[in-house]
């Protein structure tokens, strides 16, 4: 993040809304991006990410709100007219040119002239590594390739936004992983402000500066990718952001100084460390239980702190990690065992104890 | 897992290599059987019409095409119909590009009307245009009079403008499918590096959709020239090479020299095809994520727009205007002569007669032609026999076939024993199943290529013959495809004209021949009063057939046992 | 499965389709009269027998067409109003089925060969027409000649009916060659072409093009004119000083039909003076002498002719007819 230079947002949406005839896609949503950070709509499909993101560019109206573009109020400008770039996911290059006629193209409309098209060209073939294929036509690239040309063009004038919508999303598995780590260094080297569409959070966490989780239209929260995954403000981002196990409790005494807090479960009491200021005493909770935080080991007969017994339902081992279902009551949960040294007691284990951590995040329950 | 690989490897050691060779083969007999239709029922009647041009009483001559060639009339003719099939082409293709544009890319609330417009034409039959210009633009017309003009309607003019007409919607069909399946992404990205609409139009649009473009203006060409109906009822004194034939034919009875004008006509249409196959090959452009989206609608600049809303209003108001008049003049004696409003137009009973008997020729020749096409789908592309792409240009070349050389060829081919098929419904029906073919043949291969060949496979996996396998999976695949086929086939066939009236016979009235017989009659109110009947009942039944379609959806349900 | 029984209703549908049905006792017939003539004819026929006629409409022309290439294998029994040019060839080339019927005696020789190879069911001629409204906006009166045709203030208002696919046309250019003899026949036709609008396909077009004031004048056939008057068409009709010519309405029964009873229980009927009154009611001139419609009871003056000869002239006379009037446009 980058708040020394500028202070003013680049972009800053102000309360949008946005009617299809009767329906309601986008309910309301105001954000500021600041400039040269990353910003990531994500969420589930149909949540509203892809229109907020085509209200940005300028390809849909919004019905309402104000869209504030480096200061200036862009919500009537066309695309063609406004600062900001797209990249659509299907990379949308123009079948009929060659390489360097695509990177060109935006170049070439806003009347540059023809040596500096050129120079330009070549200086963003080079940045995606693309020299070589410069005249090539588009239907000769692999998926990876047009990627990157797409990304070049999009650039080429350099816009005050770049515009994401799932630039990754037609690539297979490890094009995808080395895909996102090339456009977040080239962002970050180019200190260009970006807004990145996906409905694949861990792409969204790996890639972000910040985070902008929405659903049925509505942002359900900002932050840091840590923060999202670490503190969900409800249970719908706990579970949108990773797999996780939920217990229902309630707060039976907060203590001032320590923080420690003492949880009455129907399994027993569960002690943790509270870091955050919303819960009081007495209130009822849900305990957001990562799988990969639970300890899990054979059962010793002995009881500790923070110790639940459970019955071993499946033990998938896949080597690095290990997949625990436990029963515990009548509830299941899944439990990831990072290096899994005792693999084959385990298979044939029936009892085990999980060790529930003290860092656990709590949501108060809705009644 | 175990028992199933038993049970294939059981299978294949005990006698199922015979039924493996039946079942390889049998798609190979189909193909052949399919073969032997097309060559029988479009080729054969074809051939027919080349032989008979060129085989005079004493044996083979060249003296009708000397005679053709030494004629400036013919000449005439010709240089006539070539100019009435490139000004049309353009014209249509300038109105559909318009209208498909404001449909696919303008103001939603405009969409849908202007689409139901554009289409409209396609349940009447094409000379109803020429009704409604002699109504309205006649020498003793409403407008004419009203004005006190003095144009000449019975002429080039007059027939370019109904033709025009005529075609706008297989135009705006043709346009509209290619600006469809452009990606919007693509003019949107265009858009987005700083381009006008009139910029994306000229680098991106345009460039892109040119072998859509020029597909289309091959087909309107095609088809412009060998329409006969409007050139009859408003050709006057200028002759054209389809009513020329119609004539030669049916005036004269000069088989010899109507066969002459056939190959004639047909010469542009194998051109054109020859054109289309070879020369377009390598000219399509592959776009990722092909998936047909329907784009928002832009801000236009109002320099653009004010050509594209000037010539859709003028052609969405001209087709509209045909119609209502139509419709007026169905209401009355003879409109404009008469004044009192009268019914008994709608209640002449040979019409009626007429348009029971289109129904049945119709649906007949669906039933045929849908089925024929989704067989001749499966066997062009799961088929591996030599010749596969032979079958598949001969079974789409039905489409670009004037329909006056097809009917001729049936009067030829199948009027004396022992293949006498004339005087029936049946001919009526087959003309119509080989020459609308393609529509049924292109939506199933379409259909197949969306569909992995591994669920075929999966299917004789599990020990399915291939019988089994076409029936159980195959069929209900393609179902969607025959339904395509069946509503083309079924809305084509009730308001075509060309070939059919060359082989009605006594008894056997259809109603686009009655329309036809009753417009060059002079009985207005009759013609337009059938042309009505003819389009309420074909809308009844496109809103039924829709809704066997939509009940019968197997969309989702296909996904997921595809998924599976 | 969920499709089959909708398999089912279109197996169904299609077998009902395919089958239609089938009335009692009918036959094939081209019939070339207009189509509200041969309605009425048909419901005659219908009235008198219990025979259905199915039938199409078309002109004389085309059903010689449409006879010759069919020939010897008709796809109808009988034929009921086509032109002398088709009667005589289906008699010369055996085409026709000869009856003598008893209805029919004592008929003149114009209208029943005598081996009873056709009958002509009525006479009919060709009259000038001319559009009350537009002639009076022009201030022009109805020519008295033929020859005025030719006046160059007709240009483009006249319509006569294309000989290549018409009968009565056929009818009107025999005449005029009888009329004026072959060559000045020829020079006049040519003349004329200059003046005509176009040539329509069916020889009744002009009585209707014509009533509705699409053109000022029309040399159209008489069977329609008193109709189209009754209907409302603002009509005036003439015949020149010169008078006009015929040609009959022939019936004949095609050899090889398997209902050759009925045809025959027709050929009767066609012969009766009943049927005779129902034509001169519409205008033509009948077998048995009737009260005509148009003419009342004197009729027209007719030029000479020889209609054999005018049946052989045919072919000779389109080639002639292509050749002189089809090589100018506009």
């Amino acid at each position: 993040m980058d708040m020394r230079e500028n202070e003013r947002p680049m972009l800053i949406l102000k309360d949008i809304h946005k009617f299809y005839g009767k329906n309601e896609v986008i309910k309301g949503v105001s954000l500021e991006v600041r400039k040269g950070e990353l910003v990531t709509f994500v969420g589930p499909s149909g949540c509203g990410k892809t229109t907020l993101l085509r209200l940005i560019g300028g390809f849909t109206d919004v019905s309402s709100g104000d869209i504030i573009l480096d200061g200036q109020r862009i919500n009537d400008l066309p695309p063609n007219l406004r600062d900001t770039r797209i990249c659509f996911q299907n990379y949308a290059l123009f079948p009929h040119m060659t390489v360097a006629e695509n990177v060109g193209y935006g170049l070439k409309i806003n009347k540059w002239p023809k040596h500096r098209i050129e120079a330009r060209v070549k200086e963003l073939l080079e940045m995606v590594e693309l020299q070589a294929f410069a005249d090539r036509m588009i239907d000769r690239l692999s998926g990876g390739q047009q990627q990157r040309v797409a990304f070049a063009r999009a650039l080429s004038l350099e816009p005050k936004v770049l515009l994401l919508d799932e630039p990754l999303s037609n690539l297979d598995a490890n094009l995808r992983l080395v895909m996102r780590e090339e456009i977040r260094n080239l962002q970050e080297r180019l200190q260009i402000t970006t807004v990145f569409v996906t409905h694949d959070q861990f792409e969204a966490m790996a890639i972000s500066d910040r985070l902008v989780v929405m659903k049925d239209g509505l942002i359900e929260q900002v932050g840091s990718p840590i923060e999202i995954y670490e503190r969900p403000a409800n249970e719908f981002i706990a579970g949108f952001v990773g797999y996780v196990n939920f217990m229902e409790g309630r707060v039976a005494s907060i203590d001032e100084n320590t923080r420690n807090t003492v949880i009455n479960t129907e399994y027993g009491k569960i002690e943790i460390t509270l870091s955050q200021g919303d819960i009081n005493s007495a209130d009822e909770v849900l305990m957001v239980i990562r799988p990969e935080s639970v300890n899990i080991s054979l059962d010793c007969g002995g009881k500790g702190q923070n110790v639940l017994s459970g019955a071993l339902k499946s033990y998938m081992y896949a080597g690095s990690l290990a997949k625990c279902t436990v029963k515990i009551g009548d509830r299941t949960m899944i439990i990831d065992q990072y290096n899994p040294r005792d693999a084959q007691q385990f298979k044939h284990a029936e009892k085990v104890e999980v060790h529930i951590p003290r860092s656990v995040h709590l949501l108060k329950r809705k009644r | 897992m175990a028992p199933a690989e038993l049970s294939v490897k059981l299978q294949a050691s005990s006698g199922s290599k015979i039924r493996d060779f039946l079942n390889a083969n049998l798609i190979n007999i189909l193909a052949a059987f399919l073969f032997l239709l097309l060559a029988f029922f479009l080729l054969y009647p074809i051939i027919a019409v080349l032989i008979k041009s060129l085989r005079g009483p004493s044996g083979f001559t060249l003296e009708y095409y000397r005679s053709f060639f030494s004629k400036n009339y013919y000449f005439q003719s010709l240089f006539n119909t070539l100019l009435l099939g490139v000004i049309n082409t353009v014209v249509c293709l300038v109105i559909g590009f318009c209208l498909a544009y404001m449909t696919t890319r303008g103001p939603w609330i405009l969409r849908k009307p202007l689409k139901i417009i554009a289409l409209i034409p396609l349940i009447a039959p094409p000379y109803l245009f020429a009704l409604s210009l002699i109504i309205l633009f006649g020498r003793n017309g409403i407008v004419t009079r009203m004005f006190d003009l003095h144009w000449q309607l019975y002429g080039f003019n007059g027939v370019v403008i109904s033709q025009t007409l005529a075609f706008i919607p297989l135009a705006y069909m043709m346009i509209e499918n290619t600006l469809m399946s452009l990606n919007p992404n693509l003019e949107e990205s265009a858009y987005d590096m700083g381009a006008s609409e009139a910029t994306i139009l000229r680098t991106i649009t345009i460039p892109l959709l040119a072998p859509g473009l020029l597909k289309a203006a091959l087909l309107i060409f095609v088809m412009t020239i060998a329409e006969f109906g409007n050139a009859a009822i408003l050709g006057g004194r200028t002759p054209f090479l389809a009513p020329d034939t119609y004539t030669m034919i049916t005036g004269e009875s000069d088989f010899n020299m109507g066969s002459v004008l056939s190959v004639i006509l047909i010469a542009p249409c194998i051109i054109i095809f020859f054109i289309h196959n070879y020369l377009l090959e390598g000219k399509k452009f592959t776009t990722i994520g092909g998936k047909p989206v329907a784009s928002e609608p832009r801000k236009i600049t109002p320099l653009i727009q004010a050509p594209f809303i000037i010539i859709t209003t003028v052609a969405a108001g001209a087709i509209f205007i045909c119609f209502a008049v139509v419709f007026v003049a169905s209401f009355y004696k003879i409109l404009g002569v008469t004044h009192n409003v009268v019914l008994s137009n709608y209640l002449d009973f040979t019409s009626n007669q007429a348009i029971y008997n289109s129904i049945r020729v119709s649906f007949v020749a669906a039933v045929i032609g849908a089925f024929i096409g989704v067989l001749l789908a499966y066997v062009i592309v799961r088929g591996k026999f030599f010749g596969r792409t032979f079958i598949e240009m001969v079974s789409l070349s039905g489409f670009a076939l004037p329909g006056t050389v097809v009917g001729i060829g049936y009067l030829l081919a199948f009027s004396a024993p022992p293949l006498k098929l004339t005087g029936g419904i049946m001919i009526l029906a087959l003309n119509c199943v080989f020459r609308f073919l393609a529509v049924g043949v292109e939506a199933g291969i379409s259909k197949l290529h969306q569909i992995n060949i591994e669920i075929e496979e999966a299917s004789a996996d599990l020990g399915a013959s291939f019988l089994t396998t076409f029936y159980r999976i195959v069929l209900p695949i393609m179902f969607p495809a025959f339904i395509a086929g069946f509503i083309y086939t079924f809305m084509t066939a009730i308001v075509s004209l060309s070939a059919v009236v060359f082989l009605v016979s006594p008894g056997f009235a259809l109603a686009s021949v009655k329309i036809f017989d009753a417009a060059v009659y002079g009985e207005v109110g009759i013609a337009s009063a059938t042309t009505m009947k003819l389009v309420l009942i074909v809308t009844i039944c496109m809103l039924i057939l829709n809704f066997i379609r939509n009940k019968t959806r197997l969309g989702g349900s296909m996904k997921k046992s595809a998924a599976v | 499965m969920k499709r089959k029984p909708i398999a089912f209703v279109v197996a169904a549908i299609f077998s009902l389709v395919l089958a239609g049905s089938t009335p009692a006792e009918d036959i094939n017939a081209y019939m070339g009269t207009s189509p509200d003539n041969n309605a009425k004819i048909a419901k005659f026929i219908k009235d008198k027998t219990g025979i259905t006629v199915n039938q199409t409409f078309q002109s004389f022309g085309e059903i010689e067409a449409r006879a010759k290439a069919e020939a010897p294998n008709f796809n109808a029994d009988m034929i009921i109003g086509c032109g002398s040019p088709l009667a005589f060839m289906a008699k010369k080339s055996g085409w026709s089925h000869p009856y003598v019927s008893p209805a029919w005696k004592g008929v003149a020789e114009v209208f029943m060969d005598p081996q009873g190879d056709w009958y002509n069911i009525a006479n009919f001629s060709f009259v000038l027409v001319g559009s009350k409204d537009r002639l009076a906006k022009a201030g022009y009166s109805m020519p008295t000649s033929w020859k005025d045709l030719l006046d160059p203030k007709w240009k483009g208002e006249i319509l006569m009916p294309s000989p290549l696919s018409s009968g009565t046309a056929n009818m009107m250019r025999f005449s005029f060659l009888a009329l004026y003899g072959d060559d000045e026949g020829w020079k006049f036709l040519e003349a004329l072409d200059k003046n005509i609008a176009y040539y329509t396909r069916s020889g009744n077009a002009p009585t209707d093009l014509v009533g509705r004031g699409e053109f000022m004048l029309g040399i159209t056939s008489d069977e329609n004119v008193k109709k189209r008057i009754d209907d409302g068409y603002p009509l005036i009709w003439s015949i020149p000083n010169e008078g006009t010519g015929y040609d009959g309405t022939y019936a004949l029964i095609f050899k090889g039909t398997k209902k050759l009873a009925a045809c025959k229980k027709i050929i009767d009927v066609l012969g009766t003076p009943e049927f005779s009154t129902l034509m001169a009611e519409i205008g033509y001139v009948t077998p048995r002498p009737a009260p005509n419609a148009l003419y009342g009871k004197t009729l027209p003056k007719y030029i000479k002719l020889d209609l054999a000869k005018a049946a052989d002239d045919k072919p000779k006379n389109n080639d002639i007819w292509k050749q002189k009037l089809r090589t100018d446009f506009k």
